[in-house]
């Protein structure tokens, strides 16, 4: 026997050192740098939209009146419809926990509302829970890290559309993050689902094949931008390739009445593409489209 | 920002290894592009993540403990992983002397199971201590030196004098 831990150091020292290393290092950090700057503004911006909606709430829970006022003011009435209800944060050596929990108010129809926030309030506080027990786990074991991070954002609010989506990033060395979406038509006060856009099934081929072309089409732009598509690339591993859009996949409705798809991180592209959303225009899809009340 | 100084000193760690962790990343996908996309993400989750790192001092250990999660991510997430049974490991445990004696040593380390794997590229090919090979793998020392032994057994390999004090 001359198996020999030296014989297999000296193999892992050999294996080659591609020249693009150096290129591909010093990108992602410029590019994670970047990003860094952005979200540090970003959470500023939050920090004072949070006092100044605990103020409102404060407000609102110690005098319906206020709240009544309050809606009876032109332009005002947009504002207070989506509330940082309620706030879990853990702050230990190796343990985060930011949990932020939407509350939406206003909604003529109550039981839609209290349905929403009811929603809303246990997903978090499963996931708050799922933390606690996590943390605790991994303290008996002698430590490790752990992070949660929960927040939204209103991403449409007009005259007839209220769209609101929900984030989740759980981080244990590598972090996944999970978008969820609400979409209210707000004249009728429902709640609007993919399927009920359209006539028949068929949108589920219609939105995916726009979406491969705008995949192909990014990519050919952008030799950064990878998604997991089988004609361009022989490397993916069938398991992940993009095939079709779920039937309930997530989606909101823009300001500009388009349908946006939008895709968890790692479901359709490499992790470092993070969460992915596709702006589908209203052609391709007008002839499936049951009216064109929401999507314009 | 309380940030900065930290980014910076992680940017110069990351640049200071970054041959180091894609050969590391390398030991486990065995394969070039694999393996640079496995750095390429763990340089952005290092980066974008560093309020998580508590203790600036072990921030190596730190990065490379993203390398090794990402690289195992990227395993389970490519089900190349080849799962052991006990007849199998029953199979590369002393004892059936000779069997695998004329296979080739990278296909030995190759067919460790990974846990084993880690523990021998980060100690003797990283050239980590005990310590922080436990700290990478979010283990305890006594695992860490268990483990090893365990799969110094598995790989029979015959050890140096100075090199077996160390592990026990």
């Amino acid at each position: 026997m001359n198996n020999n831990i030296e014989q297999l150091q000296k193999e892992y020292q050999e294996v080659p050192i591609p020249e693009e290393l150096d290129m591909i290092v010093s990108r992602s950090i410029q590019q994670s740098l970047k990003r860094n700057r952005n979200k540090r503004t970003k959470y500023k911006w939050f920090a004072s939209a949070g006092t100044a909606a605990l103020i409102f709430l404060i407000a609102i829970n110690a005098s319906t009146s206020v709240a009544n006022a309050l809606s009876s003011i032109p332009g005002v009435d947009r504002i207070i419809k989506v509330l940082t209800f309620r706030e879990y944060i853990v702050e230990e050596p190796n343990y985060d926990a930011n949990i932020k929990i939407p509350a939406i108010t206003n909604m003529d129809n109550k039981a839609l509302e209290l349905g929403l926030n009811n929603k809303y309030l246990s997903e978090n506080k499963a996931l708050y829970d799922k933390f606690q027990a996590e943390m605790n786990d991994l303290k008996k074991q002698g430590g490790g890290h752990l992070g949660l991070d929960t927040d939204y954002e209103v991403k449409t609010d007009n005259d007839r559309i209220f769209s609101i989506g929900r984030y989740v990033v759980e981080t244990v060395g590598s972090s996944s993050m999970v978008v969820t979406f609400d979409t209210i038509d707000k004249k009728n006060q429902i709640l609007i689902t993919l399927p009920m856009l359209f006539k028949d099934n068929q949108y589920i081929e219609r939105i995916s094949d726009n979406i491969k072309e705008q995949m192909k089409a990014q990519m050919k732009a952008d030799p950064d931008k990878v998604y997991w598509l089988s004609e361009t690339d022989d490397d993916v591993p069938p398991t992940e390739e993009f095939k079709t859009i779920a039937e309930d996949q997530s989606f909101y409705i823009n300001s500009d009445g388009k349908l946006v798809i939008v895709f968890n991180k790692y479901d359709v592209a490499p992790g470092y593409m993070g969460s992915v959303e596709f702006v589908i225009p209203t052609e391709a899809i007008a002839g499936d489209l049951v009216s064109d009340k929401y999507i314009q | 920002m309380l940030n900065r100084k930290t980014e910076n000193l992680l940017t110069r760690c990351i640049t200071e290894n970054k041959e180091n962790v894609y050969r590391l990343a390398y030991s486990y996908v065995r394969n070039k592009d694999d393996a640079l996309d496995i750095v390429q993400d763990s340089i952005y989750k290092a980066m974008t993540h560093i309020e998580l790192l508590k203790n600036p001092a072990a921030m190596k250990s730190w990065f490379y403990r993203i390398v090794v999660n990402t690289s195992l991510d990227f395993l389970r997430r490519n089900k190349k992983v080849d799962t052991m049974d006990h007849e199998m490991i029953e199979t590369y445990s002393p004892g059936t002397e000779d069997v695998y004696s004329d296979m080739d040593l990278k296909r030995t380390l190759e067919d460790l199971p990974v846990k084993y794997r880690s523990v021998i590229v980060l100690r003797y090919f990283e050239d980590l201590k005990i310590e922080e090979v436990a700290e990478v793998l979010n283990e305890n020392v006594n695992t860490i030196k268990t483990r090893l032994y365990q799969a110094l057994q598995l790989l029979r390999v015959r050890m140096k004098d100075d090199t077996s004090k160390e592990i026990t």
